[in-house]
C-alpha cells in the first residue's frame, strides 16, 4: 500500500517534469522586429533626426566632465602662471635691494670694521 | 528613418556575428536588425523557459533587445555578444519572476485583508499554442511553481540546460562560470525539484 503510494507519486513528479521536455520552441511572431523598431524609433528615433539634438546628444556627459576638467586645469594653470609673475617680479625687486644693502647689513659689517679699525687702532697707536 | 546606434558599428567587426553585414540604406539600422534577427529565437524561447507564457515572454524579448539598442556602447567583448545577450534575457526574466512573485504575495495580503485585486477577474488569454495549453494546465503551474523555489542559479542552469540550443560551455559563460559548475548546478536543480514535486504530491 504504502510502496503503491510512492510508485504513484514518482509517477506523477515524472510526468510533471516531463513537461519541459515536450515544451515546444515558440516561433517568433512575424511582426516581433516591426513591433521592436517601432518602440526603439518612438522611443529613442524620434527626437533623433533634428541636428540640435544630436548635437546635444553627442556632448556625452563625461566628454563634458573632461572638457570641464581641462577648462579648470588651464585656468588655474593661467591664474598661477599670473601670481608667478608678480611674485617673479617681486623677487627680482627684492633681490637688488638686497643685493645693494648687502655691504651695509651685519654680515658685513665686520669687513667695513675690520676695514676700519685696525688701521684705525694703528693709526691710533702710532706716535 | 536615421538613428542614432552609436557602437554598433564598432561592434559589428568585434562581434562574432555571421550575418552583421553592411547591406542597406542605413547601416547601423541594418546592423541591428541583423542582429535581432539573429538571436530573437533564442531570446524569446529563453524567456518563455522562465515565464512559460507566451506574451510575457515576446514583452520580455522586446525589453532585452531595448537593453541591448541602449548599452550596445558599454558592450566589452568580454564576452561573445551571443552570450551578452542571452545574459541579458536570463537577468530580465528573473527580474520578472521576482517581480511577479512580489505581486502574487501582494494580491494574497489583499485577500486576507478583504480587499478585491481587479486584476484578478481579469480572464486569462487563451492558448492557441500547444506547449501553453500544456503549461497553461494545473500540472504546468504545479511544475512552475516547483522550478520558481529553486535558487536562481540552479534554476537558470536546469531551464537553459533544457533549452536546445545552450551548451554547457555556453551556459557557464552566461553564469560566469566554469561547465563543471554548472553540470552540478543542473543536478542539483533536479533532484531540488524532484523533492519540491515529490513533498507537493504526497501532501495532495
Amino acid at each position: 500500500m504504502m510502496k503503491q503510494r510512492k510508485e504513484d507519486i514518482e509517477k506523477e513528479v515524472g510526468r510533471t517534469m516531463m513537461l519541459l521536455e515536450k515544451m515546444e520552441s515558440l516561433e517568433v511572431h512575424h511582426l516581433f522586429r516591426v513591433r521592436l523598431m517601432q518602440r526603439i524609433k518612438r522611443e529613442y528615433g524620434g527626437e533623433l533626426n533634428t541636428v540640435k539634438s544630436r548635437i546635444s546628444r553627442s556632448l556625452d556627459f563625461r566628454l563634458a566632465f573632461v572638457i570641464l576638467l581641462i577648462i579648470i586645469n588651464f585656468g588655474s594653470a593661467m591664474i598661477s602662471l599670473r601670481q608667478n609673475d608678480s611674485k617673479a617680479s617681486a623677487g627680482i625687486s627684492e633681490m637688488i635691494d638686497n643685493l645693494s644693502d648687502d655691504y651695509s647689513s651685519t654680515e658685513f659689517a665686520y669687513y667695513d670694521q675690520t676695514a676700519s679699525s685696525p688701521a684705525e687702532t694703528m693709526e691710533n697707536q702710532a706716535p | 528613418m536615421h538613428m542614432d546606434y552609436t557602437g554598433l558599428a564598432t561592434i559589428a567587426g568585434a562581434a562574432k556575428s555571421r550575418t552583421l553585414q553592411i547591406t542597406g540604406m542605413t547601416p547601423n539600422e541594418e546592423l541591428f536588425r541583423n542582429l535581432v534577427a539573429e538571436h530573437q529565437e533564442m531570446v524569446i524561447n529563453t524567456c518563455y523557459r522562465f515565464v512559460f507564457n507566451r506574451e510575457d515572454a515576446e514583452d520580455l524579448a522586446q525589453e532585452v533587445f531595448i537593453e541591448v539598442f541602449r548599452s550596445l556602447d558599454g558592450f566589452r567583448e568580454e564576452a561573445k555578444l551571443s552570450t551578452w545577450i542571452y545574459r541579458i534575457a536570463v537577468t530580465k526574466s528573473l527580474d520578472h519572476l521576482r517581480r511577479m512573485k512580489r505581486i502574487k504575495r501582494f494580491s494574497s495580503l489583499k485577500r486576507i485583508i478583504g480587499v478585491e485585486d481587479p486584476a484578478e477577474q481579469i480572464a486569462a488569454p487563451s492558448a492557441d499554442n500547444p506547449a501553453e495549453v500544456l503549461t497553461g494546465s494545473e500540472r504546468g503551474r504545479i511544475l512552475q511553481d516547483a522550478i520558481g523555489k529553486l535558487p536562481d542559479s540552479q534554476k537558470t542552469a536546469f531551464l537553459l540546460s533544457k533549452q536546445e540550443g545552450y551548451s554547457n560551455q555556453e551556459i557557464a559563460d552566461i553564469l560566469k562560470t566554469s561547465v563543471s559548475a554548472v553540470e552540478s548546478l543542473v543536478h542539483r536543480a533536479k533532484k531540488n525539484l524532484h523533492d519540491k514535486l515529490y513533498a507537493y504530491y504526497a501532501q495532495h
